[in-house]
């Protein structure tokens, strides 16, 4: 072996593999100005279309007169209901199994609906149309609190649905009324609760809010009258379910839609469903047989297309008196607003809400869930979390220190206390899931041992007691959160979407010189697949990422895939990506033998390359057997090297994370300061420890967001008073926290290379490590649940009704 | 969107009265007001340009006088729609206070709903902008009235 023959350490470090810092490959056009969005579409002849939107929470719509709006220059065109009558879309499906108006046919049922659609020769010309058609409504009396929505005396919302006594989730208990779920082991539970020792009950309930994307919903559509081919650039989170959704409700063969997703400015769940502007523009390009862009604005955006949570949550725990948890009952009244558009799996209307027994060893629970209308925009999507899960940590995560501070324990001891030990794993939890692994204990005595948690309790009591002395009118929190997620959705047993299964898929093609292109069935909308996919595969075939390109968004080249949300791209795609390389691996070992000319099973895989067994200096590289893939294949075997993969989970993955907020308040302006934030997450095997570092810091910065301030909120009258960014919530630089990253690893141990999926986790144990800061903060004032967001007015005002301001 | 308050008047109590039943006086000191038009018995047209915040819309609407007692009290309400910018509805109770022969105590109790986009970018400004409107209806109403000077019009 001579001075220049790579060590075995250099040949691993350079494929860029699993567990490598890799610089994100997809940031040198984005810090460049080079991404493609859908907004750098631009088409010949392409036209604008712009919204008439409803000033009006619930009103009939008596009239829409346009003739002005067309004698504007350049307006080409005003679609309204009756247009879309005539090609049967003035209704569209929902992924919940409701229907929804694409444009308001007699009724308006929440601000900013919309009403008719501009088609103009620019966007200026479409606004200016826009203000020029003239709707006549008679306002009706408007439903804006959920706990009203089931009042005998409410409004009909829905007139649709009148005489309809089922809806997609069986049931409907009234005219306002969409669902009720329940699971779990009633009498059981209700059992438990009869024989504590002690119990707590809270009315807990998670705000709406919204996902709110720095690039918002938009798309162009090009239809060509003369192949009758559909095609539809948008910022789509599931491309393939978008265009299965195109071909079922506009009745064009799938094969002549092409559905392009390009880079994408953020999702978190807010580009997953479909919206009427993407309706309108397609039906405006079959009209005018030109392309038509539909660009939504910040306040579209938040008011009108898939705000998040909106749970109010009655939770009560049973305990016995020394701190074991005996049982949990949960009620949660959902509000969806003025049609069901949750984009959960079909047969789940609260989504994975049935996690929330959390981390603790619950014998018993149960749940139920009841969905109602109000005038308020539809949506209900996972907001960088799964499906309702970040809800269910919330939930179970503050109920929990409700429960320590009556036992008057310390909340990480009643946690450590209840956790499911890590022998209890593969472990079926009272509300039917089984979480693959875990540890806590060890998760959460690391949290408690890095951040001095004893000591930090210590200062706390003084502090207080300083305060009480009037020494100081500061206020500290600790704020701890111990969730377990439930992502990778999912297995075909259970998770469908409009009745496919959600598998995900990749297929590797490698080229003759030893590079190759990795397509795959989920969107990047910023989480670095671009970069991660090609580490996966490098680790598998011994390929330098740097030589493999990841392609998704486009249908026409990708397989079919069910997209990016929920964190399941590294559970299921990742999954995917490891079993189409160990398809390439297995073919490569085959023409690897013939050409060493031994048999495969004397053949053993080292980093880049095979190697016969005993004989280290007899190797053929992967790159030298990609060449020979393509001219001297053992006999009877096809050239070539490439596999495709569909991988259909057998389990969810379960992520899982301690975290520990250290927060002051000043009581007498309720300003606070998050002193520290430490986030230990679990994901398994981490791909990109920078990427899963750059995912953490994203998804708490949200998590501060949310919890702190960030609210789509409605007055009495039903507007919304939290439509832009001068009232809606949006951290930068200058507001956001100091983030203290740590980890263990708990190998997901079905998962082919061990990941869980880690980009929504923050969001999830970031939320209740905030909320319970704060509540940590006041309790000793005598609080003992006080409601998100935690903005300085409400912090003040907790201050004000505890007693400690005057 | 409430609001009450009471203003001096330096006029007597049936000038004052005469005064807020015409539709002239009204015109001129309704800020922003760009036509009033008698239309019935008690009932006029405005238009009127209204601005909260980043929003500003002509709004074309009704005014009402209801709930008479000469020379004591009326009630004047009016609803509106500003095209894209929302629409507004609302009203006063007006009630006049005699304190001596030439001052007039004017007494308002209004109650004002605004929707649509006014609300959505205009909600946390409403309350000042509601209650700079009333200060400048009631200057420019004691001007013209009181005749110390002839009421400049408001502009917005």
């Amino acid at each position: 072996m001579n001075d220049m023959t790579p060590t075995r350490e250099q040949r691993t470090a350079a494929l860029e593999g699993m567990g490598c810092k890799r610089k994100r490959v997809e940031d040198v056009r984005f810090t460049q100005g080079k991404g493609n969005y859908v907004d750098d579409v631009k088409l010949p002849g392409m036209l604008h279309g712009d919204f008439v939107r409803s000033p009006h929470p619930h009103a009939r719509v008596k009239s829409i007169n346009s003739e002005e709006a067309l004698k504007v220059p350049g307006v080409l065109a005003v679609i309204t209901a009756e247009t879309l009558k005539t090609v049967n879309l003035a209704w569209m499906p929902t992924l919940a199994g409701d229907v929804q108006m694409v444009l308001a046919d007699g009724k308006v049922l929440f601000q900013n609906q919309e009403v008719a659609f501009v088609v103009a020769t620019d966007r200026y010309a479409a606004d200016d149309g826009v203000n020029k058609v003239v709707v006549e409504y008679e306002p009706l009396p408007p439903l804006v609190d959920p706990f009203k929505s089931m009042d005998p005396d409410a409004p009909v919302l829905r007139e649709d649905l009148a005489g309809k006594t089922t809806g997609a989730h069986g049931p409907r208990k009234h005219h306002n009324h969409i669902f009720e779920w329940k699971v779990g082991d009633k009498e059981l539970t209700d059992a438990a609760f009869s024989k504590a020792e002690v119990a707590i009950k809270e009315m807990i309930s998670y705000h709406r809010t919204h996902p709110s994307p720095l690039e918002t919903c938009q798309c162009v559509c090009s239809f060509d009258k003369v192949k009758g081919e559909l095609t539809i650039w948008g910022t789509f989170q599931a491309p393939h379910v978008i265009r299965t959704v195109v071909s079922l409700i506009a009745k064009l063969p799938e094969q002549k839609i092409h559905v392009i997703a390009p880079d994408i400015g953020g999702g978190f769940g807010n580009k997953v469903g479909a919206y009427p502007g993407y309706i309108c523009a397609a039906v405006a390009s079959i009209v005018t047989g030109k392309p038509v862009k539909w660009v939504e604005d910040r306040i579209e955006n938040l008011t009108a297309t898939s705000f998040a949570r909106d749970y109010h949550m009655t939770t009560e725990i049973a305990a016995t008196r020394d701190g074991k948890v005996t049982g949990l009952r949960v009620h949660v009244l959902a509000d969806h607003g003025a049609f069901d558009a949750c984009a959960d799996p079909s047969k789940w209307p609260a989504g994975f809400f049935n996690i929330v027994t959390g981390s603790y060893d619950f014998p018993t629970a149960h749940l139920a869930v009841d969905g109602v209308y109000t005038n308020k925009a539809p949506g209900g999507v996972a907001y960088r979390c799964s499906f309702r899960v970040t809800e269910a940590a919330y939930c179970i995560e503050r109920a929990m220190d409700i429960m320590a501070q009556k036992l008057n324990m310390d909340p990480a001891e009643l946690r450590l206390k209840n956790f499911i030990k890590p022998e209890q794993f593969p472990y079926h939890s009272a509300l039917g899931w089984e979480y693959d692994s875990g540890d806590y204990h060890t998760a959460m005595r690391k949290m408690m041992e890095t951040t001095g948690y004893a000591a930090l309790r210590k200062e706390q009591a003084e502090k207080r007691e300083a305060f009480r002395r009037g020494e100081t009118r500061e206020i500290m929190g600790l704020g701890v959160s111990f969730f377990t997620e439930i992502v990778g959705a999912g297995p075909s047993k259970n998770c469908d979407i409009l009745g496919i299964a959600m598998f995900d898929s990749c297929e590797i093609r490698m080229h003759p010189t030893g590079a190759g292109i990795a397509r795959m069935g989920t969107k990047s909308q910023g989480q670095g697949h671009e970069t991660t996919w090609a580490q996966i595969i490098a680790t598998e075939i011994g390929i330098p990422a740097d030589n493999i390109q990841v392609e998704e968004g486009n249908t026409d080249t990708a397989p079919y895939g069910l997209g990016t949300y929920g964190s399941r791209s590294t559970p299921v795609a990742g999954a995917a990506i490891a079993m189409a390389a160990r398809k390439i691996k297995a073919k490569a070992q085959m023409i690897a033998a013939y050409k060493l000319e031994v048999h495969e099973d004397d053949l053993e895989w080292d980093i880049d390359g095979f190697r016969v067994k005993g004989l280290p200096e007899r190797t053929m590289s992967m790159k030298d057997i990609c060449w020979a893939a393509y001219n001297s294949v053992p006999p009877g075997m096809e050239p070539g090297l490439e596999a495709v993969s569909y991988y259909d989970p057998p389990n969810m993955t379960y992520p899982f994370g301690a975290y520990l907020c250290v927060m002051d308040i000043d009581v007498d302006t309720g300003v606070y300061k998050v002193r520290r934030f430490y986030a230990l997450d679990d994901c398994g095997t981490r791909i990109n420890p920078m990427i899963i570092e750059g995912q953490v810091h994203g998804g708490l910065t949200e998590a501060f967001a949310i919890a702190m301030g960030q609210e789509i909120r409605y007055d009495d009258d039903g507007n919304v008073v939290t439509g832009s960014f001068m009232d809606f919530f949006m951290p930068t630089a200058v507001e956001t926290p100091h983030w203290e990253t740590d980890f263990t690893v708990t190998p997901s141990p079905h998962h082919p290379i061990g990941a869980k999926g880690v980009g929504e986790s923050p969001n999830v144990g970031g939320v209740p490590a905030f909320s319970n800061a704060v509540n940590d903060a006041f309790s000793f004032l005598g609080a003992t649940h006080i409601q998100m967001p935690h903005d300085y007015w409400r912090n003040w005002k907790a201050a004000k009704d505890l007693g400690a301001v005057a | 969107m409430q609001m009450n308050d009471s203003q001096s008047i330096p006029a007597s109590r049936e000038q004052v009265w005469a005064a807020l039943n015409d539709p002239d006086v009204l015109m001129q000191c309704i800020p922003g007001c760009q036509s009033l038009e008698v239309t019935g018995p008690n009932e006029m047209t405005a238009t009127v340009v209204f601005r909260v915040g980043p929003v500003k819309a002509t709004f074309g609407g009704k005014v009402v006088l209801s709930d008479l007692d000469p020379p004591n009290s009326y009630r004047i309400s009016g609803e509106g729609s500003g095209g894209v910018a929302g629409f507004a509805k609302g009203g006063a109770m007006v009630r006049l206070e005699p304190q001596g022969a030439v001052v007039t105590l004017l007494h308002y109790d209004v109650d004002a709903q605004i929707g649509g986009k006014l609300a959505q970018l205009g909600a946390r400004l409403i309350n000042s902008t509601a209650r700079k409107l009333a200060g400048e209806f009631f200057a420019s109403f004691a001007e013209i009235v009181g005749g110390t000077s002839s009421a400049a019009k408001s502009s917005i």
